[in-house]
């Protein structure tokens, strides 16, 4: 071997890392990022304080957290509507469970987990065993355990609109806590779900077969992949993100109310597609989302403090940078332009050849 | 098959007969509810669900899905509300707001089927600059002071006590059904549905078809927020709201499947009422409207449910025949089975 095989290598490895699944698309995320960082930044420079993003992050946490999840459900090739009334569902049992029926406040956050779970598990095993649409379940979805959530609430001596309040103090510690008295807790929280996430879906057998039953479900199954399962352990896994989100909230805002999260799912689908997942499936990264996320989140804080936009019209940018993004993509994946693109490399190579 | 026969095999007739079923349950534990007002009323108070979910069945037919039509109804009902308010000739109101529908539908239709963008995604980018715009538009105040005649045209009854709009978005989703099935362009979209490749190698312009598609959802939802300026005569920035989800809700309760080319726009409009009934029902049966959002969800899920299972069973049944059928037609058997 001469010496110079070292080199080759590497240059074959930077090149398969360019030429990776994801990473060209989570480049561009990154830039993204660090572009909304910089206009904000020099707009406005309380942008860059980290305290007060870390107060904003509370805004934005939610989205993040579940659209993590969701993006399993959507590499199988699924969709989840039904998230943000799971939000609501469990803060309202939390609620319920901690001040009516006098349980411990952790039993009553645990408990409200298990029902996530099994709501989760319901629509999970309707889309997963009896082949109805994923859209159609979770739209049912999202109007029963919505519907749920407002039963559970009458259930409550408090009026429903007022939101049950006065949480121990543990419990509302919870987003209290300062790691090294500056990292907020529920960033914490985030970072370690974005952990478990990307090792879960990349560097797990169970990831690589959601990835299966995502490109093509009949070769999952006939390689022996339970591909039933699997499809319904994502929706478990997305409502069971959603209920730690509705956990963060209710502690955040020291009120369980039936109607949290309400507005989320346009935001955390736009997450999800913004960070690379294929909505028909088989293709997305945990990466991805999360910076997706972090870049809407940001999009959110930073457009008030720096433009003076009032948070109602926040929908404009989002909507617009979802729509410029993807017909962007779809322009870029057009063969012409692609042919045009390796046109214009050859003639460069050309002419620097010349030279 | 014999024309009666084809009727009561249809899908839209089973959400019929479900809507019959619902009437008459309510009947039974309140026999108060079977009257000729109530029953009108729960058709009356589906306008504009019919509305939206006859242009949503063109997008879920073409085998794509458009969730902005929520807000394009509010768009255009912010927009018409504000011109008819501030004094403006009403028929240039419409024009507007028609336009706003027009518009949508264009660009809706541009990113779905000439970029080829996944239509929910695409529309809920459009659905987002919708909002916003809609906030532009009416802002923290509210379109309230809209003119009485204005509001007592939602009023004024046709035949019977059946309202105006509701006799012209029957009128209107009759015709459309005609157009659909009997003429060769109304049998495109089924056609692009079912098999966009095979549409597109008999000839049909694929492309063009769903772009029309588009346009017919956007107008017909604009034409929608007009009614419900009038019927509800205040809009604010979260009007229409949510109407995307029951719209598609409607849909599937009036059989329409959502992976296209399957369903008629009769059965949006059956869908259509019984989910506007629903609330009005429950007052009916003595429970309070917190169980409005759980009912729905129960009655959705069932219905695709127990439509999934039994497509499958007749998948399985069809299967069995055929086999038998092949068996049989050869003797020995062998020579059926190669084929």
């Amino acid at each position: 071997m001469s010496e110079k095989s070292p080199k080759l290598g590497g240059q074959s490895g930077l090149r398969r890392l360019w030429n990776g699944p994801n990473f060209r698309w989570n480049f561009f995320l990154l830039i993204l990022l660090a572009g909304e960082c910089a206009v904000f930044g020099a707009a406005n420079e309380k942008f860059l304080s980290l305290t007060r993003v870390f107060t904003a992050a509370n805004d934005f946490l939610p989205i993040c957290m579940i659209s993590i999840f969701v993006t399993f459900v959507m590499i199988t090739g699924g969709i989840d509507i039904q998230v943000s009334s799971i939000v609501g569902l469990t803060s309202i049992v939390i609620g319920v469970a901690w001040q009516d029926f006098g349980l411990n406040i952790w039993a009553a956050v645990a408990l409200a987990v298990v029902v996530a779970a099994l709501c989760g598990a319901l629509s999970g095993f309707f889309i997963a065993y009896c082949g109805v649409q994923a859209m159609v379940v979770t739209l049912g979805g999202s109007f029963l355990y919505t519907g749920l959530a407002l039963l559970v609430s009458t259930l409550s001596s408090t009026e429903a609109y007022k939101g049950i309040s006065g949480f121990p103090d543990s419990f509302k510690a919870l987003t209290k806590i300062k790691l090294f008295d500056f990292i907020p807790l529920q960033i914490v929280i985030f970072l370690a779900m974005v952990v478990v996430a990307h090792l879960l879906l990349h560097c797990t057998k169970y990831g690589r077969k959601i990835y299966l039953v995502g490109v093509n479900p009949s070769a999952a199954e006939y390689s022996g992949v339970n591909s039933r399962l699997v499809i319904m352990s994502t929706y478990i896994l997305s409502a069971v993100s959603a209920a730690i989100a509705g956990i963060i909230m209710t502690s955040y805002l020291g009120t369980a109310k039936s109607d949290l999260g309400g507005s989320l799912t346009m935001n955390i689908i736009t997450a999800c597609v913004l960070g690379g997942t294929l909505s028909t499936g088989g293709k997305g990264s945990v990466l991805g989302t999360a910076m997706a996320a972090l870049a809407i989140g940001l999009l959110r804080f930073g457009m008030p403090l720096c433009f003076k936009i009032q948070a109602q019209y926040l929908d404009i940018p989002v909507g617009v940078l979802l729509v410029v993004v993807v017909v962007g993509r779809a322009v870029a994946s057009n063969p012409n332009v692609i042919a045009w693109f390796g046109r214009l490399r050859g003639r460069g190579k050309e002419s620097r050849i010349g030279a | 098959m014999s024309a009666v026969k084809k009727f009561f095999k249809a899908r839209e007739f089973t959400s019929f007969l479900f809507l019959v079923g619902l009437f008459l349950i309510v009947g039974v534990i309140n026999p108060g509810f079977l009257t000729l007002d109530n029953i009108s009323a729960c058709f009356n108070s589906s306008v504009v669900y019919t509305l939206i979910a006859v242009g949503m069945a063109f997008a879920i037919f073409i085998g794509e899905i458009d969730v902005s039509v929520g807000s394009t109804m509010g768009l255009s009902a912010a927009v018409a509300g504000t011109m008819i308010q501030n004094g403006s000739n009403w028929l240039l109101a419409f024009l507007v707001a028609i336009l706003i529908g027009v518009v949508v539908g264009l660009v809706n239709g541009w990113g779905v089927a000439v970029m080829k963008i996944p239509s929910l995604i695409f529309t809920l980018g459009t659905n987002g600059i919708l909002r916003g715009l809609m906030y532009l538009q009416v802002g923290v105040e509210q379109v309230n002071s809209l003119p009485k005649e204005f509001k007592d045209v939602s009023s004024m009854t046709l035949i019977g006590s059946f309202t105006i709009y509701y006799c012209c978005a029957v009128a209107l989703t009759v015709g459309i059904h005609f157009l659909l099935t009997r003429t060769k362009r109304g049998r495109w979209f089924i056609a692009v549905g079912d098999n966009a490749g095979g549409a597109e190698l008999v000839g049909i312009p694929a492309t063009r078809t769903k772009v029309m598609a588009y346009l017919i959802c956007g107008v017909l939802s604009a034409a929608a927020g007009i009614i419900f300026a009038s019927r509800i005569g205040i809009v604010t920035s979260l009007s229409g709201n949510g109407y995307e989800m029951k719209a598609v809700a409607a849909c599937v309760l009036g059989g329409i499947s959502l992976s296209g080319g399957v369903g008629s726009v009769i059965g949006a409009g059956i869908g259509a009422v019984i989910m506007a009934s629903i609330s009005y029902l429950l007052v009916f049966m003595g429970f309070s409207s917190n169980y409005d959002n759980a009912i729905t969800g129960v009655i959705l899920i069932t219905i695709v449910v127990v439509d999934a299972l039994m497509q499958r069973r007749a998948a399985v049944n069809n299967r069995h025949a055929r086999l038998a059928a092949r068996t049989s037609a050869a003797p020995g058997g062998k020579e059926g089975l190669e084929q």
